[in-house]
């Protein structure tokens, strides 16, 4: 029987039998060594990948928590910082208007006392010439008229004549 | 004789089964010329209709080979010959 | 001249059992599927790093998708099955080209193929539509013919094909042959005579027809209907 030509359409059981058992063999290695490697390996994939857009939402929610957080800080120390500067103009607008109007009063104050000095002072030289004329005039009216006049008449043209002195 | 009668008239039947190559002739000819005409229609389908055009006619060409078989039976495999 | 054109060749018996040289060639062919396999998915990583993977990947999700597009997405467990089909019968029919008998020139290897469909068309349907269910409408006789022609035309027209490729291939080797002795008799050296010059190249043309486009077409075909009878067994 070895080494026998059968014919071109021949039908031979035991090829049936052993082409059974082929396929299932092949079916089952197929199986085991291209698609379970490959399944497994897309299943962690897709694990894998799910982990990763979790990560990444988790960041992303974080950073725009984080986000938020900064910008309210930032209005609020943007705030406050305005506030200080507001308040700091105010404070040197109070404290202009202080040295201004202390200066004022000073000034107020010192051109009054000056006055007073002056009108004094005035006062005090008008005394002085009224005296000094006085006493000169005497000098002189006794001197010239070498008379007696009573001292009441003397008095009163002195008195006169000042006054129209000081009216000068 | 008898033998030489039966191998004639196989040889014979082999020839006249053949003949059934020309329906399968006609109908791919007639599959593949609608596929060309749908594919002027529709270039951009080209790949699909290929596909189905050889799918169809792989299927039509089933009665043909049948021919082919027996006729390869009877030449190469003569089941005939042992009823002598 | 005579041509011998023959089927396979008995290689031993082991008391009753039988093994042909296709059944052989089977063997080696089945193995070196296996290989393949184990090469291509020997360290798959979730982020492919090497072409090998892709092409794994690739392979795997072509089954998937042919099945899904003609069974449906619950026919997912049979991607496997289809997948060895194809390849065993394409790279069977391929083997012609090494110059071995490919076994699917062998009628008892198609017929014990069809015969595996022809099995889950009917557990199928029992499953789908219980025993009566499935076998009442054999009560019509022609049912029951057209369910019986369906694994002998899935058969002969695998078969035939490459059958036919096998004839033509040998009786064109043996043209060549001839014609390369009757060329090289006017050159009277006996020994250079014997050498068939013209079989150099020449086949390698029809062979690219019977051999890679027909291995391919009648592989593709054969999944197609199985898939197709398969999922049709259920309504």
């Amino acid at each position: 029987m070895p080494n026998t030509y059968l014919d071109l359409v021949s039908f031979v059981p035991w090829t049936l039998i052993f082409t059974w058992l082929n396929l299932f063999i092949l079916y089952s290695l197929i199986k085991k060594f291209l698609f379970k490697p490959v399944n497994n390996m897309l299943e962690q994939r897709k694990n894998e990948i799910n982990t990763m857009y979790e990560t990444a939402q988790q960041a992303q929610t974080n950073a725009e928590e984080m986000e938020k957080e900064y910008s309210e800080r930032m209005a609020q120390a943007r705030e406050e910082a305005g506030e200080i500067i507001k308040q700091a103009t105010l404070s040197a607008q109070r404290r202009e208007q202080e040295i201004i109007s202390d200066a004022q009063e000073k000034a107020a104050i010192m051109t009054k006392r000056a006055e007073a000095e002056i009108a004094q002072e005035r006062k005090k030289a008008y005394q002085e010439i009224k005296n000094e004329i006085s006493d000169i005039s005497v000098a002189i009216a006794g001197k010239m008229v070498q008379r007696e006049i009573s001292a009441a008449d003397h008095e009163a043209l002195i008195s006169q004549f000042i006054e129209n002195v000081g009216e000068v | 004789m008898e033998r030489a009668i039966v191998l004639a008239a196989s040889a014979i039947g082999a020839g006249l089964s053949m003949i059934a190559g020309i329906g399968p002739g006609i109908g791919q000819g007639y599959a593949a010329g609608k596929a060309a005409e749908a594919v002027g229609r529709q270039p951009e389908a080209k790949g699909d209709i290929t596909s189905t055009m050889l799918f169809g006619c792989a299927v039509a060409e089933s009665t043909g080979i049948y021919g082919l078989v027996v006729a390869m039976i009877l030449l190469f495999a003569n089941p005939l010959i042992g009823k002598l | 001249m005579a041509v011998e054109i023959t089927g396979p060749k008995v290689l031993f018996t082991i008391g009753p059992v039988v093994v042909t040289n296709t059944i052989v060639t089977s063997w080696v062919i089945i193995a070196l599927i296996v290989a393949v396999c184990y090469w291509l998915t020997k360290d798959l990583k979730p982020v492919p790093e090497t072409k090998k993977q892709i092409v794994a990947e690739k392979l795997v999700s072509m089954v998937y998708d042919l099945t899904d597009s003609t069974m449906g997405k619950k026919w997912r467990n049979f991607a496997p099955y289809v997948a060895a089909l194809f390849a065993y019968s394409f790279v069977s029919s391929m083997s012609g080209l090494t110059g071995v008998r490919a076994p699917t020139s062998d009628l008892s290897i198609i017929l014990a193929m069809a015969l595996v469909t022809f099995t889950m068309i009917q557990v199928t349907g029992i499953k789908a539509k219980g025993f009566w269910g499935h076998f009442k409408k054999f009560l019509n006789p022609l049912n029951l013919i057209s369910e019986i022609a369906t694994p002998v035309s899935m058969t002969f027209r695998h078969f035939g094909n490459i059958a036919a490729g096998v004839v033509i291939t040998t009786l064109l080797y043996a043209a060549l042959a001839y014609f390369s002795t009757v060329i090289l008799n006017l050159i009277p050296i006996s020994f250079i005579q014997q050498i068939p010059v013209l079989q150099v190249g020449l086949p390698a043309f029809l062979s690219i027809y019977f051999d890679v486009f027909t291995s391919f077409l009648q592989a593709y075909i054969f999944i197609m209907l199985t898939m197709v009878y398969v999922s049709m067994a259920e309504d």
